[in-house]
């Protein structure tokens, strides 16, 4: 299915109307006044999300199309072990709405804080701190985004025929460009579609897969004969329970630290919409990890070779897609996986151009006693989103191999850096800036390095080592420096 | 509800939420690795990998029913509590 212009058409459609979306939700703020007070609305709209919204758009920010592609390419060779350890992940919507949503919601109205890096820096008092936190976050996301880019990019070429850069500038530069124009709101909305897309995606292919491997029965017989160790959780030594633990660490429990996760607590509406979020993440999160994933593995009935005759776990879902599905439904079928794409790539350009203008070149003007004109804020705001998208676009068009690596160190590091800062801080009156500094410097250093080298404690990924050597280091800088200002405590620990 | 009885109660909150981390990690490990040894199949499948994946993502959803009925309160976000702060 080579050049088939129809082939593009729903994909188009689709980008189109995210495009259109945004200038909607633009020409809507610009008309309600919201846009007076436009740092905050383009960063984080009104505060007003209600819980679908706030569900879809946390969901969609934190699945990645490595979920939807690389993923499932596992699990096609590993089997059932592979679903166990993904749905660890139901976790991640109610654990970050459970423990911070509220206390970031409150704190928020309070100071009129706009980013996590607003709470940060009040909270330890300090601008070095939070121009760390700004520079940590533009490099992970701009680590996380090309890794989108590359994974949706070289999806849509296996798929489509068209080539790589097409697939890049057909959705990645749409995807930076509906960003720029619409801001949070924007974000918020176009997240949910493309989340309800990705749920769409997975029955859509579910249902091939079956239909080609001749029905559930057939295919789950054929797996028992042919590759019995799919069926046990250690995966014939495939899934040791090493791995099982950095998962929870990783793409689990330490995900409530994430800053585009935690942004979530400064927009939604009320303990109503929460609620609501937290039950709703976890089911949207349940069904696609668990759809997608068990469609690779009943892939197996798609496709029977060794895993090397495909060229490696990322080609097993591209080619599960073009075989199994007629390539009119196909091309649907991939909005899916890029939605997964875009939608993490919108959030985290709203975020990391939110810390280049509101916590660093703001806040430094505002130090300097100047206050810039809301035009020119305006226009930066909208520049910087727009500079951010272009300068990974460009780093996608030579991609860096081993794509998914990438992504899951820029988890890990995110983490690091952001963990005990935010929990210990919002929690643990104790917690001070020295604290903070060491553990957010030193853990993600030391972090990158035990990267760098390869370095592993008992084989198991560098996180355990970067949120392990990060509470060290925090509890050590809290022992050793001073408390915070009483007046500073009094804001963020009313109850004590 | 004053500003403190608000922080008091996201704090119960958060904690409740964290315990609920744990009973979640509890049931996956007996519905998993638990289950493995078994031989009881269900849908063609060994019972764990059933209640190891779908199980768990059920059990998740109880959980944060009743965790979201039972322990959280609905309470203004905005300054209401303002009047309170000295």
């Amino acid at each position: 299915m080579n050049g088939d212009l129809s082939q593009l058409l729903p994909l188009l459609g689709y980008m189109a109307f995210m495009i259109g979306v945004s200038i909607f939700i633009r020409y809507q703020q610009q008309h309600s006044g919201l846009m007076n007070n436009f740092v905050r609305t383009y960063f984080i709209g009104n505060r007003d999300l209600g819980g679908f919204v706030l569900a879809m758009t946390t969901v969609a920010t934190y699945s990645s199309v490595s979920s939807f592609v690389g993923g499932p390419g596992v699990a096609w060779n590993i089997g059932f072990g592979w679903v166990y350890m993904a749905v660890v992940q139901v976790t991640a919507v109610f654990l970050v709405l459970g423990i911070f949503g509220k206390r970031v919601a409150l704190l928020a109205r309070k100071f009129d804080a706009v980013t996590v890096i607003d709470i940060i820096r009040r909270r330890y008092n300090s601008d070095w701190l939070a121009e760390l936190s700004a520079y940590i976050i533009v490099l992970f996301f701009c680590a996380t985004m090309v890794a989108q880019f590359v994974g949706g990019a070289k999806l849509f070429e296996a798929v489509t025929g068209y080539s790589y850069v097409m697939g890049l500038v057909l959705f990645g530069l749409m995807v930076v460009v509906y960003t720029t124009i619409g801001g949070f709101r924007a974000v918020a909305v176009t997240d949910t579609c493309c989340a309800l897309m990705m749920m769409f995606g997975i029955v859509l292919l579910f249902y091939y897969v079956l239909q080609f491997g001749g029905g559930y029965d057939t295919i789950i017989a054929d797996i028992e004969a042919r590759h019995p160790e799919m069926l046990e959780p250690l995966s014939g030594g495939k899934m040791p329970y090493g791995l099982y633990l950095t998962q929870w660490i990783l793409v689990g429990i330490c995900t409530i630290a994430l800053p585009q996760s935690v942004v979530r607590g400064l927009a939604f509406k009320d303990n109503r919409s929460l609620v609501r979020a937290m039950l709703i993440g976890t089911f949207v999160v349940g069904f696609m990890n668990i759809g997608i994933n068990l469609s690779g593995i009943l892939g197996q009935g798609v496709l029977t070779g060794t895993l090397t005759d495909y060229g490696g776990a990322d080609n097993i879902i591209p080619r599960i897609v073009v075989t199994a599905m007629p390539s009119t439904l196909a091309s649907i079928a991939i909005i899916g996986p890029l939605a997964a794409s875009i939608s993490t790539i919108s959030s985290l350009l709203l975020v990391g151009s939110s810390a280049i203008i509101k916590d660093v070149y703001l806040h430094r003007q505002e130090k300097k006693n100047r206050r810039p004109s809301d035009r020119k804020l305006r226009f930066l705001s909208m520049m910087a989103t727009a500079v951010l998208g272009a300068v990974v676009f460009v780093i996608a068009l030579t991609p860096p191999s081993l794509i998914w690596l990438i992504n899951m160190f820029a988890f890990g590091g995110l983490e690091t850096a952001f963990f005990w800062t935010l929990l210990l801080g919002l929690y643990w009156r104790k917690a001070n800036k020295t604290g903070a500094m060491l553990s957010m410097g030193g853990g993600t250093l030391i972090y990158c390095v035990a990267q760098g080298i390869g370095f592993k404690i008992m084989g198991l990924h560098q996180i355990t080592i970067g949120i392990t050597v990060s509470l060290i280091l925090f509890l050590l800088g809290t022992y050793l420096g001073k408390p915070e200002k009483q007046e500073v405590l009094a804001d963020f620990f009313p109850e004590e | 509800m004053t500003e403190k009885e608000k922080y008091l109660q996201i704090r119960k909150e958060a904690m409740w939420t964290g315990i609920t981390l744990v009973v979640l990690i509890l049931f996956w490990i007996a519905a998993g690795f638990g289950l493995a040894g078994t031989e009881v199949k269900l849908f063609g499948l060994p019972i764990w990998a059933v209640g190891g994946t779908i199980g768990v993502w059920l059990f998740a959803m109880v959980l944060v029913k009743v965790l979201t009925t039972i322990i959280f309160k609905d309470f203004p976000l905005d300054e209401a509590g303002e009047e309170d702060r000295p």
